[in-house]
């Protein structure tokens, strides 16, 4: 296809700069008192909670020169690994919005234009750049903490030093790998393996650390490497990773002058679109992006409904989605030893508290996987309608999949639990089973919530403003710990006994026969 | 052109002369929007060459100096209002040669002088529609690409766009490629018809009798 050159004169000349033009547009945002007092007060709370979140591993540096106890070694391989599990997810959350995005409106107006890429570019990448230096230097000194009982030698400025340059090292790893994600976005295959480097990282980092707790020979050589740790490989690792993040930065910034538009129109609507959903806690909005973002340019074999019930083949699209992504199932399946490394890294009064809650919000994610057809017909209740089926019987049979969920991945967490020694005994995986079922309420109810809705006007009492939203959430969360009361007390005390299955077993016929027989009864 | 194992446009031989208007059109998934695509570079065909204004589709500053496109809804800058938004248009494709409208003629031409000083956030659709396409005029250019451009555009206003598209900004030399639904307002604006059907071209006419 061929158009010939018009009769117009063009070309190329050297234009107004992208400097320029932002300074024309900052001019004009209008700003007021309030945002910056919002963003002024955003940022200090988030300076409060991450010194609050940061309190507890830095005190364990004192703990450098003490003797180390077994259970110091197991906190030290289990923490060790989650910081690496934490910092593949973070190069996954980056990978998933980009990393490098312009703002919608800059990649609407700005993009197709004769502007100079890179200067366009230039200062997404620095937000990159500096977010990524600072999320690694947190994760190289969360690092660093993990391994503080076995830091040695010691001295009284031993910890900040190394401390210092733990942070530069995380933070030139991080940028390097943040770097890489952006020469790896252009092209979709390089793309699909960046994500599956991180991923795969992420479990080799949980598998150590699971590996390190169960076998004393490999937590061993772990804790001896720590301690082997010196000034000068502290140096040579900070080296490495700045020489890394330089080569990866050029690399990057050469990229920058051709990076294609289509990539970044595409990346910038959604990473636009995911950050506004987040800031603005819209849940609904994020796992729609998430599902479009899945299955938009897939082909999919079509099937026929199957010969069940009517009320099964109306919940049978849940089990067609969960076998469409058997992703979704693996990474459900791999979170299972989460509750038992955390108890693992933790210690004192708050362990029991911790892995009770990452079981309830573990099991609840499980079977909140099995609960989107649900979720999609309380927006358009079309397809229930035209089945015919009663609300009562279209929940039960919805009830299956989550109640299987929710069961298999109690269970096997709490085999893991077991196996792992966090929880003494081998009965726990039967109160998987006996709780399990309770959480398919739990989960339906969350489904039939009405989505987060941010513009919903507050009610005013006078102990502040509440949220009819932020409510309906928190009573789930209480229904939820109501339903697997027992099991989460047994689990809390550390200890389970006959009575704890009698009482799992009626508190989850009681929980789930009673949310049906209700529910059921209201109209979709 | 494919989408994975689908392919979507086939054996596509189309040559569009300067200060020529085409109207593509065909059926919803046609291919319509994918052609449209390919002509300006975001999407690159599994098969066979696109040579557009002289060479292949060059993601650089020259090829976006001399083709404009208007295709999915553009986000607003929320600081900035209709005037300036033509006014920020025009800057990033300074030196400004060869035929455009400044912003005050846009705002007239396009109907939207009691909203000039409004946020376009706070327009209706068919106003903010009516300034993606007057934006895409705020500046030079060889080629106009447009996606759909009669959405959300009332009657009356579809034959003054049409009339504006062939006297002034073909009539200046600039060619004009557009995926269309609307017949009438591509016969208006004298547009060539290439129909796509299954992937191919199945029919190729002029449409300027239709309704003008």
């Amino acid at each position: 296809m061929t158009a010939q050159p018009a009769a117009i004169a063009g070309g190329d000349g050297t234009g107004v700069s992208v400097a320029a033009i932002r300074a024309f547009i900052g001019k004009r945002r209008r700003r007021s008192w309030l945002d910056w007092y919002a963003a002024g007060f955003a940022a200090v709370i988030a300076a409060l909670y991450l010194a609050d979140l940061l309190s507890s591993p830095l005190s364990r540096l004192s703990a450098a020169g003490h003797t180390p106890t077994q259970e110091a070694a197991t906190q030290a391989v289990a923490g060790s690994g989650l910081v690496i599990a934490a910092a593949a997810g973070l190069l996954l959350l980056a990978l998933a919005l980009g990393p490098l995005a312009l703002s919608p409106a800059d990649a609407s107006w700005l993009l197709l234009s004769p502007l100079d890429r890179r200067a366009v570019l230039r200062r997404a990448a620095l937000t990159a750049a500096v977010l990524a230096a600072a999320a690694g230097a947190l994760l190289g000194v969360l690092g660093l903490t993990m391994a503080g009982p076995y830091l040695a030698p010691r001295s009284a400025s031993l910890s900040s030093s190394w401390l210092a340059l733990a942070a530069v090292a995380g933070a030139g790893l991080f940028l390097a790998a943040v770097a890489a994600e952006a020469l790896a976005q252009p092209t979709e295959h390089r793309r699909r393996l960046a994500r599956g480097c991180a991923a795969g990282v992420a479990v080799v980092a949980l598998a150590g650390a699971v590996l390190g707790e169960r076998s004393t020979a490999v937590s061993h050589a772990i804790t001896a490497g720590f301690a082997g740790l010196s000034t000068s490989a502290f140096t040579t690792a900070a080296v490495v990773a700045l020489v890394l993040a330089a080569v990866a930065a050029i690399l990057t910034w050469r990229l920058l002058a051709r990076f294609p538009a289509a990539v970044l129109r595409t990346d910038s609507a959604r990473a636009g679109r995911a950050l506004t959903a987040a800031a603005f806690l819209n849940v609904p909005l994020l796992a729609w992006i998430a599902e479009d973002d899945h299955w938009r340019g897939r082909l999919l074999s079509s099937r026929h409904w199957p010969k069940l019930p009517t009320a099964m083949v109306l919940a049978w699209a849940d089990w067609r989605r969960l076998g469409r992504r058997p992703a979704t199932l693996a990474v459900l399946a791999v979170s299972t030893v989460a509750p038992a490394l955390l108890g693992a890294a933790t210690t004192g009064r708050a362990r029991g508290f911790i892995i009770a809650a990452a079981l309830l919000a573990g099991a609840l994610a499980a079977g909140t996987q099995g609960t989107t057809a649900t979720k999609r017909d309380l927006n358009d209740p079309g397809l229930h309608r035209m089945f015919g089926v009663d609300t009562g019987t279209a929940l039960t049979a919805r009830a299956v999949l989550p109640a299987l969920l929710a069961t298999a991945w109690l269970t096997v967490a709490l085999i893991v639990l077991a196996a792992l020694g966090v929880l003494p005994g081998w009965r726990w995986p039967l109160l998987g089973l006996a709780a399990g079922p309770a959480l398919a309420a739990v989960a339906l109810r969350m489904a039939r919530t009405a989505p987060i809705n941010p513009a919903e006007p507050g009610i005013d009492t006078p102990l502040g403003t509440y949220y009819p939203w932020m409510i309906t959430r928190i009573i789930s969360i209480v229904f939820g710990l109501i339903a697997i009361y027992p099991a989460l007390r047994a689990v809390h005390a550390g200890h389970v006994h006959g009575a704890t299955f009698i009482a799992q077993i009626v508190f989850s016929a009681v929980v789930l026969g009673g949310y049906l027989m209700v529910a059921g009864r209201q109209q979709v | 052109m494919e989408y994975g194992s689908v392919v979507v446009l086939d054996g596509i031989d189309l040559t569009v002369a300067a200060a020529e208007i085409v109207a593509v059109t065909g059926v919803n998934g046609a291919g319509k929007s994918t052609l449209l695509s390919c002509l300006a570079g975001l999407r690159r065909p599994a098969a066979g060459t696109v040579s557009v204004l002289g060479g292949p589709p060059r993601d650089t500053a020259g090829f976006w100096r001399d083709v404009a496109l208007v295709a999915d809804q553009p986000t607003w800058y929320p600081g900035l209002t209709v005037r300036e938004l033509l006014d920020l248009v025009r800057m990033t494709h300074e030196p400004v040669r060869g035929w455009c409208l400044p912003a005050d003629r846009l705002i007239e031409v396009f109907g939207l002088a009691e909203r000039a000083d409004a946020s376009p956030l706070s327009l209706s659709s068919g106003q903010r529609q009516r300034l993606s396409l007057a934006a895409a005029l705020a500046r030079p250019s060889r080629l106009l690409l447009l996606d759909e451009p009669e959405q959300s555009l009332d009657e009356g206003f579809r034959r003054e766009l049409a009339a504006l598209l062939r006297e002034e900004y073909a009539g200046s030399g600039g060619t004009v490629i557009m995926a269309t639904h609307d017949h009438d307002f591509a016969g208006a604006a004298g547009a060539r018809e290439v129909r796509l059907a299954d992937g191919g071209i199945v029919a190729e006419g002029s449409m300027t009798g239709q309704n003008p």
